[in-house]
């Protein structure tokens, strides 16, 4: 039992600190995430949610503390290997991320490009196919600028995707958007889920969505970890602050 | 590993077929297929273990090809799990790009009069705005960031002090280098002294100072100005009641009308030292005779035109910087654009405004100028 919850640990931290320059934003956080589940990280906002995720991918290296991901320590890995290991990682920045020098469907292509040998042509479809997933197959052409907000994280979406990363981070995907396009996302997020085994970390405030997809859920208060567990261990935690969470989002 | 078997009208595909097998996969079966006749045929997906999006869309585009030739692919014995991924996965054809059209010669020829017609009417708005806004901003402080005129002429004025000073020092010398060979041979080598301060006071100073200007102050305006309307910084000024071009712009304006005269100034004053040196080491006149001979030669209308020259420049440099700054559309790739526009625009119509403006004083003063 014990061993099999192991194998099943996609994410996994044990005592971590860090934080930006002098700065320490994140005390002592553990957690892990199951392979096939949806994690839900929330707390309020400044809390270090962002700060923890960008770490989770190492564009910042922690003071203290371990990083697992795929049951193998990223924080003493070699660039190379590294690098191998982050095609297994699709990831949604909280503010989509495009690149504004080039059209949404070359944004999206970029890793398809960098990573595989695929011809134009399957390159072009597999394109469409993701921006289709996301609703966006009509804005292929155009550039991150002319966008909308919302519109912006969905083709970020797209192009985390885009290479069926079996670990998806995302910071806010429904932030911005209105609450039947924000379902349909959750909807996709589950399918992926589902049907290609996606194991997912989601920030997220939206408790509609929260109720919606999380598997299990991660409660951040000022840089530490208050509480995880299940959705239904959440409500029911008597924690004041997590109740009030539930209460009035 | 992908296994690839075609027996009879059945192609059976087994294995992963993924994103690293889908392009060699399509080349395979296309080279395979290339002579079959029109028809019908299967493609039997019994052996596949996994199926990923590459996969997916190796399948559609290869069902789509077949079927421009007649040759109409069904799919047989599809797995649960594969079943599951086509679902999600497979979509009709890509849509074609959407070719370019190409204008007409008189169309591109119009759009581009309209185009300049219309920069130069914002130009003119801008125009109109600073100045009024910076006529006003001296009697009515609201609106403007406090300390921030200070701010901008350390900027935009002291921070250029090092690299004026050594252009100008570099500028003289070198004329004074160039011109004293020539002159020497007629005797007359104390005339290095009146060419170099009319050369620096008249033209070389202003001049100097204003293409150091357009690089190091036009550009940090455009892309200040770019980035803030790139970031929404613009709007959100603008929310709060306050006028970007007042806020932003008109501080710099006084920064850049105050210092760049006084570092004009600075220029003439080092240039011509730089022609000291030469005179002394090279051409064996001492200071005190050459500073004598330069007191000869300069009136004060010559150092009214540099100073007059240096205000026309320092104006044309933070509008054209405005004008690239404000016009930036899009992310923040066209604040690059707009930055280097700007520099180049800006040197561009210091050079021209300095030719006018040479003609205006010549003519003016009679030919004895
Ligand atoms: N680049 C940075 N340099 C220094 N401090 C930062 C930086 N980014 C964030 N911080 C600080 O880290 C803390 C946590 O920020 P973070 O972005 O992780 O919050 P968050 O939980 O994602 O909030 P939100 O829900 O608003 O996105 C904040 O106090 C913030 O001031
Ligand atoms: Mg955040």
């Amino acid at each position: 039992m014990e061993r099999e919850r192991e194998m099943r640990e996609i994410v996994r931290v044990r005592g971590l600190h860090a934080g930006y320059d002098e700065e320490e934003i994140l005390h002592d956080i553990s957690l892990t995430a199951l392979a096939g589940d949806v994690t839900v990280i929330l707390g309020a906002s400044g809390c270090g949610k962002t700060t923890l995720l960008k770490h989770l991918i190492r564009l910042y290296v922690p003071s203290r503390g371990s990083i697992e991901l795929f049951g193998r320590e990223i924080t003493t890995m070699d660039e190379p290997e590294f690098d191998e290991l982050l095609q297994q990682v699709g990831v949604l920045f909280q503010n989509g991320a495009l690149l504004n020098s080039i059209s949404v469907a070359e944004n999206v292509a970029i890793p398809l490009e960098q990573h595989t040998t695929l011809p134009p042509e399957l390159i072009a479809r597999l394109v469409h196919t993701k921006l289709r997933l996301v609703e966006m197959d009509q804005a292929l052409d155009k550039r991150p600028a002319e966008l909308s907000g919302g519109m912006r994280k969905r083709a970020a979406l797209a192009r985390a995707i885009i290479l069926d990363p079996p670990l998806l981070f995302c910071d806010e995907p429904s932030a911005g958007l209105d609450p039947t396009t924000s379902a349909g996302l959750d909807y996709l997020l589950l399918k992926l889920r589902d049907e290609l085994g996606m194991s997912m970390v989601i920030v997220t405030h939206v408790v509609a969505s929260i109720k919606r997809i999380a598997d299990r859920c991660i409660f951040m208060d000022q840089g530490e970890v208050l509480f995880s567990g299940t959705l239904k261990e959440a409500e029911s935690s008597g924690l004041e602050k997590i109740e009030r969470f539930f209460r009035e989002g | 590993m992908l296994r690839i078997v075609l027996t009879g009208d059945t192609l059976s595909l087994a294995g992963v077929l993924s994103r690293e097998e889908a392009g060699r996969a399509l080349t395979d079966i296309r080279g395979r297929l290339a002579a079959s006749a029109p028809g019908r045929m299967h493609l039997d997906l019994s052996g596949l273990e996994r199926i990923d999006s590459a996969g997916v869309a190796m399948i559609d585009q290869l069902r789509q090809e077949l079927q421009a030739r007649g040759l109409e692919a069904e799919l047989t014995r599809v797995p649960a799990q594969v079943s599951e991924a086509l679902k999600l996965f497979s979509a009709p054809a890509a849509p074609a790009p959407t070719p370019q059209v190409r204008e007409s010669l008189f169309y591109r020829v119009g759009d581009a009069a309209v185009k300049a017609a219309h920069t130069a009417w914002i130009m003119l708005y801008l125009i109109a705005d600073t100045l009024y806004f910076a006529v006003v901003g001296l009697f009515n402080r609201r609106g403007i960031r406090k300390g921030e005129f200070i701010n901008q002429s350390i900027l935009i004025g002291v921070n250029a002090l090092p690299i004026v000073a050594l252009i100008s020092f570099l500028i003289g010398f070198i004329l004074a280098l160039q011109s004293a060979a020539q002159l020497r041979q007629f005797g007359a080598a104390i005339y290095v002294a009146d060419l170099i301060a009319i050369a620096m006071t008249r033209e070389m100073g202003p001049l100097i100072t204003a293409i150091l200007f357009a690089g190091r102050s036009g550009s940090a305006i455009a892309a200040e100005l770019a980035t803030m309307g790139v970031t929404e910084e613009t709007d959100a000024l603008r929310s709060m009641g306050l006028n970007p071009t007042r806020y932003v712009l008109v501080p710099k304006f006084y920064a850049i009308t105050l210092t760049m005269p006084l570092l004009t100034v600075l220029s003439i004053i080092i240039g011509i030292g730089g022609a000291m040196v030469i005179g002394y080491s090279y051409l064996g006149i001492g200071p005190k005779p050459f500073y004598q001979e330069v007191m000869t030669v300069l009136f004060f209308r010559d150092i009214l035109t540099g100073l007059i020259k240096s205000v026309v420049f320092a104006w044309i440099i933070a509008l054209v910087g405005a004008y690239y700054g404000f016009s930036a559309r899009g992310g923040s790739e066209d604040v690059g654009r707009v930055t280097t526009a700007a520099v180049v625009a800006s040197i561009f119509w210091v050079i021209l405004a300095d030719s006018l403006l040479g003609l205006v004083f010549y003519f003016g003063q009679g030919l004895e100028y």
